[in-house]
């Protein structure tokens, strides 16, 4: 089995770990680093459960990245977006009860925040085209709507990591 | 002021923090210690065949490969998937006719995705190369997919006690002529000045909640056998487990894995058995057996299909002497739910109108799709899309008003609800279709669209419906709840009772601090472990608020008892001068002469000696309160949907622009859990009436098994929603709640069918509505728009 040597910084802490070059990253982040928040729902890219962030701005299907293709890349899990307390989409998914089963939040979560770090002032129709990828089939969406549009009114504020975001970028770029 | 202090507010869900950060652990999470990994082998290329060759050496040759296992090396007690047979009595179960007729593994095909083999392996890669390397030979046999293809002469029979494939009917001796309802319907057609009657097709929608089947079984050190499930239905789970293996209860453990959704899918069981059979080839040893998407798709139970005929007849002034109606459905491979469904697809078109007279009935057949079962509704949508479509064409010969014919029509309090002899005790329904009808402006628009022109139409359509809060009395309704009071003062509620992800934990948690008297964080649940916890039927039936609730309502009743007799002793006052004050206990003519519940409780537990006295402080004992709950009463809650749409008649597409969604809930006791139910339900419904089927090959073979060839309704796709929930405290209900779960789902489906009707002036007689169907109905009625 063919491996490669990998660079991955994960929740802000940098790993040097070995991947078999065909590993899925989502499979890496669950089975061999344990970032079971991460979740698996179809594996083919068409239901965002996997939603991670990427470089701090951009999500991806983690089911869709070969880990091995990402060294020196920096990846952020639903759990990593509350390494210093909740961030405004988390708490604000928990006071509009935008969560049932809970198996696609941490996707939400991730797709929610890359949204807002990309556009902070997202119009409601911005907000449901950005979920699209993003399958719930408890809530009916409504929810979740409202849960981006009150995170919207304290961002980026309320994102502690979008600061520090910026300094693991550069770090990783130079 | 509200008179509550907890319950009616949306108090955060209690395992929201958790969620959002990712932290519950579902099956698949779960990584244990020496853990092997199964992989079943699923006959994929045929949808009915015999096995003729299995050869497993080239797979046992892969390095990592432990075990594989074929039919004969397991158990050959067969099961039934479903729960169905173990919510009625045996002789009940006998004269419907239930079968357990499914395997671990088979030799006999009967659908795609039936279980061959498993593999063993120690990693999932492994195990899934090994799977690969397993040799099957098949010869095919004969497919049948529809119940007519199923009853014809000559055709394959599936099982050997049921002729024609006939899987069930409303039996002879329960049921004379094999029908049920009230009157004689076919004296009483005639006396009807117009009848309108179809055949109708509902469609096989899949329940497609995130989180894929998956399992973990061990066989532990002393011989038990422990099994994590994300099932509905734990105790369910326990004694099906047990019965399998033939193990006592107390041999068999279920831990409840946190579920990701499920709505039907996870009613009964569905690979508990591979897994354990898996497990129990290699004691001490986890297995792990998790399902890829397609696979979830495949093997787990979908909503019945079926061929829905239905005739009514009113008379001139709208008077609706008869209804009439037969469900054939189509219980694909195995019996599971071949009983329950057609059953109650006709309770529910029982429970709406009062018809003069009315005779259903119900049968199912096997045929070589995957199985249905149960799914959000039970048969209730089904009876919705045909019921209220034939209602409004009558209506429209009538030139009646929909919504006041409905008003007029509609079964209320007294009237018998969807199970004789069980009288609705609250009905809410007309104020439903009041504010719902001045919600969507249902008059200015009735008018308004009357006069349209141009290649967009719009259409407004209105739905009711009655559905159920638990099953009594037709299945057995039973919780056992405990509440153990800590020496603090603070309570440990334990109840099988699961959580679906709808937030019963958080009701249950409310409904026990509420009457406690204590706070959201002075209450913890336990649930999910089938040693701690007595017997709970399992979530189905929208029951888990209702007959949960009122057996934990029944066990803090006890509690709140034994506290009021603990504090007679301490304040030397007769338990009827007391009054129970949340957490203090009091003499009503002297308030000052109290105790607090806490040091009842600490008392009973640290029961020391007085030295001075030589006797024992206050009164021994550590409290707890019990209750094996029967539910006794039933009741019933209504609803009224309204949608408006627009129809581009040039591509058949349809889009949803508002949806009204009205409900008759008692109470309410979680504002926004409540509403989420609604509008979650609605996706669903809309589902069902517009995009969802799952369509097959002419082998048989599934061809939309994923979520870009299986269209649900997306974030952007949705309408503009309002939910209004119309309260009226049931005398039943816990706090007077009736439920929820089901409901959301069932009436949209009629209200978008009658909205197509109103925009086009067509019905449609085969669920799903899709824009292919929209065009060719348009053509084939000659209807031009241009």
């Amino acid at each position: 089995m063919k491996e490669r040597a990998i660079e991955l910084t994960v929740n802000g802490i940098a790993l040097n770990i070995t991947v078999p070059v065909h590993q899925t990253l989502l499979d890496t982040l669950r089975e061999q680093l344990g970032f079971t928040d991460t979740k698996y729902g179809c594996g083919t890219g068409e239901c965002g459960a996997c939603s991670v962030i990427i470089d701090d701005q951009e999500s991806l299907c983690s089911c869709m990245a070969l880990a091995s293709t990402l060294n020196g890349r920096s990846i952020t899990t639903a759990a990593g977006l509350a390494s210093n307390g909740l961030n405004a989409v988390q708490q604000a998914f928990i006071d509009q009860t935008a969560v049932q089963c809970g198996y696609c939040t941490p996707g939400m979560v991730v797709k929610s925040t890359s949204l807002l770090r990309k556009n902070p002032n997202p119009s409601e129709e911005e907000i449901r085209k950005e979920l699209e990828g993003n399958i719930c089939r408890c809530t009916g969406y409504d929810s979740i709507v409202k849960a981006v549009q009150q995170a919207a009114q304290s961002f980026p504020e309320s994102d502690t990591q979008w600061d520090n975001a910026v300094e693991l970028k550069a770090g990783a770029n130079s | 002021m509200s008179q509550f202090s907890v319950i009616g507010k949306s108090v955060p869900k209690v395992d929201a923090y958790e969620k959002v950060t990712g932290q519950p652990i579902y099956a698949a999470d779960l990584k244990m210690q020496g853990m092997l990994y199964g992989k079943i082998v699923r006959c994929m290329e045929f949808a009915h065949a015999k096995v003729i060759k299995l050869d497993f050496s080239e797979a046992l040759k892969i390095p990592g490969v432990v075990k594989v296992l074929g039919p004969e090396d397991v158990t050959q007690t067969t099961y039934n998937t479903g729960a169905c047979d173990e919510m009625v009595s045996d002789k009940v179960g006998h004269l419907l006719g239930d079968l357990k007729d499914q395997s671990i593994f088979t030799d006999h095909v009967r659908h795609q995705g039936d279980a061959i083999c498993g593999v063993i392996a120690i990693s999932e890669e492994i195990a899934e190369r090994a799977a690969a390397k397993v040799i099957v030979e098949y010869e095919p046999l004969q497919v049948f997919m529809t119940p007519s293809e199923a009853e014809k002469t000559g055709t394959h029979q599936l099982h050997p006690d049921k002729a024609n494939n006939m899987a069930f009917q409303l039996p002879e001796a329960m049921f004379p002529g094999n029908s049920y309802g009230w009157g004689d319907a076919d004296e009483a057609m005639k006396e009807a000045d117009i009848i309108v009657e179809d055949d109708f097709y509902v469609n096989k929608q899949k329940q497609c909640q995130m989180e894929p089947h998956a399992y973990i079984a061990q066989v532990d050190g002393r011989g038990r056998l422990n099994c994590w499930s994300s099932g509905q239905m734990p105790k369910i789970t326990h004694q099906k487990i047990a019965r399998l293996f033939n193990m006592p209860m107390s041999m068999v453990k279920i831990h409840s894995t946190t579920i990701g959704g499920g709505f039907g899918a996870r009613l009964g069981i569905i690979a508990e058995p591979e897994t354990c059979a898996l497990a129990m080839a290699v004691p001490g040893r986890p297995v792990k057996v998790q399902t890829l998407r397609e696979e979830d798709w495949i093997i787990s139970e979908s909503r019945h299909a079926g061929d829905y005929w239905m005739r009514l007849g009113f008379k001139k002034d709208g008077t609706p002497v008869a209804c009439q109606a037969r469900f054939k459905a189509n219980t694909g491979a195995y019996f599971t739910h071949a009983s329950g469904v057609p059953f109650t697809t006709g309770a529910w078109l029982s429970g709406m109108y009062k018809f003069g007279a009315l005779g259903y009935q119900g049968e199912s057949y096997f045929s070589n799709q995957a199985p249905a079962g149960a799914y959000r509704g039970y048969g209730n949508p089904q009876t919705n899309f045909v019921l209220e479509q034939l209602i409004d064409r009558a209506l429209t010969q009538l030139d009646l008003d929909p919504v006041q014919w409905r008003l007029n029509w509609h079964k209320g309090v007294g009237d018998d609800g969807w199970c004789f002899g069980v009288k609705y005790p609250s009905c809410q329904l007309s104020e439903c279709l009041k504010q719902g009808a001045e919600a969507i402006e249902w008059n200015k628009k009735l008018a308004e669209f009357k006069n349209q022109t141009g290649t967009k139409r719009r259409g407004v359509g209105v739905s009711v419906m009655n559905h159920t809060s638990g099953a009594m009395p037709m299945l057995l309704e039973h919780t056992v709840t405990t509440v153990m009071m800590n020496e603090d003062g603070s309570a440990v509620v334990a109840t099988a009772c699961s959580d679906l992800g709808q937030g019963s934990h958080t009701v249950l948690h409310q409904i026990a601090a509420e009457a406690l008297g204590l706070d959201m964080n002075e209450v913890t649940l336990k649930t999910g472990d089938s040693d701690a916890n007595g017997f709970d039927i399992g979530s189905h039936a929208s029951r888990t608020t209702y007959v949960g609730g009122n057996s934990i309502l029944e066990a803090c009743d006890d509690i709140k008892k034994q506290l009021l007799e603990r504090a007679s002793k301490h304040l030397d006052t007769a338990v009827e001068n007391l009054e129970f004050g949340g957490k203090t206990i009091f003499a009503k003519h002297n308030p000052e002469n109290s105790i607090t519940t806490a040091e009842i409780c600490r008392l009973g537990v640290y029961n020391y000696m007085d030295p001075e006295t030589g006797e024992p402080e206050g009164a021994p004992g550590q409290i707890f309160g019990f209750s094996s709950h029967f539910a006794k009463h039933n009741s019933p809650p209504f609803g009224a949907c309204f949608v408006e749409l627009e129809i581009d008649t040039e591509t058949g597409e349809i889009e949803l622009l508002e949806l009204v969604h009205t409900h008759d809930i008692g109470r309410t006791l979680h504002p926004a859990m409540a509403e989420g139910q609604m509008v979650g339900g609605a996706q669903q419904g809309i589902g069902m009436a517009l995009t969802e089927e799952i369509y097959y090959d002419e082998q048989g073979r599934a061809v939309n098994s994923s979520f870009t060839d299986y269209k649900m309704y997306g974030s952007s796709d949705m309408p503009k929603m309002k939910v209004i929930l119309v309260e009226d405290p049931d005398p039943h209900g816990p706090y007077g709640a009736k439920s929820v779960g089901e409901a959301g789902l069932t009436s949209p489906v009629g209200a978008i069918a009658n909205a197509v009707y109103n925009a086009l002036g067509i019905q449609f007689k085969e669920a799903p509505i899709t824009p292919e169907k929209v065009l060719k109905a348009i053509k084939e009625n000659g209807l031009n728009f241009a």
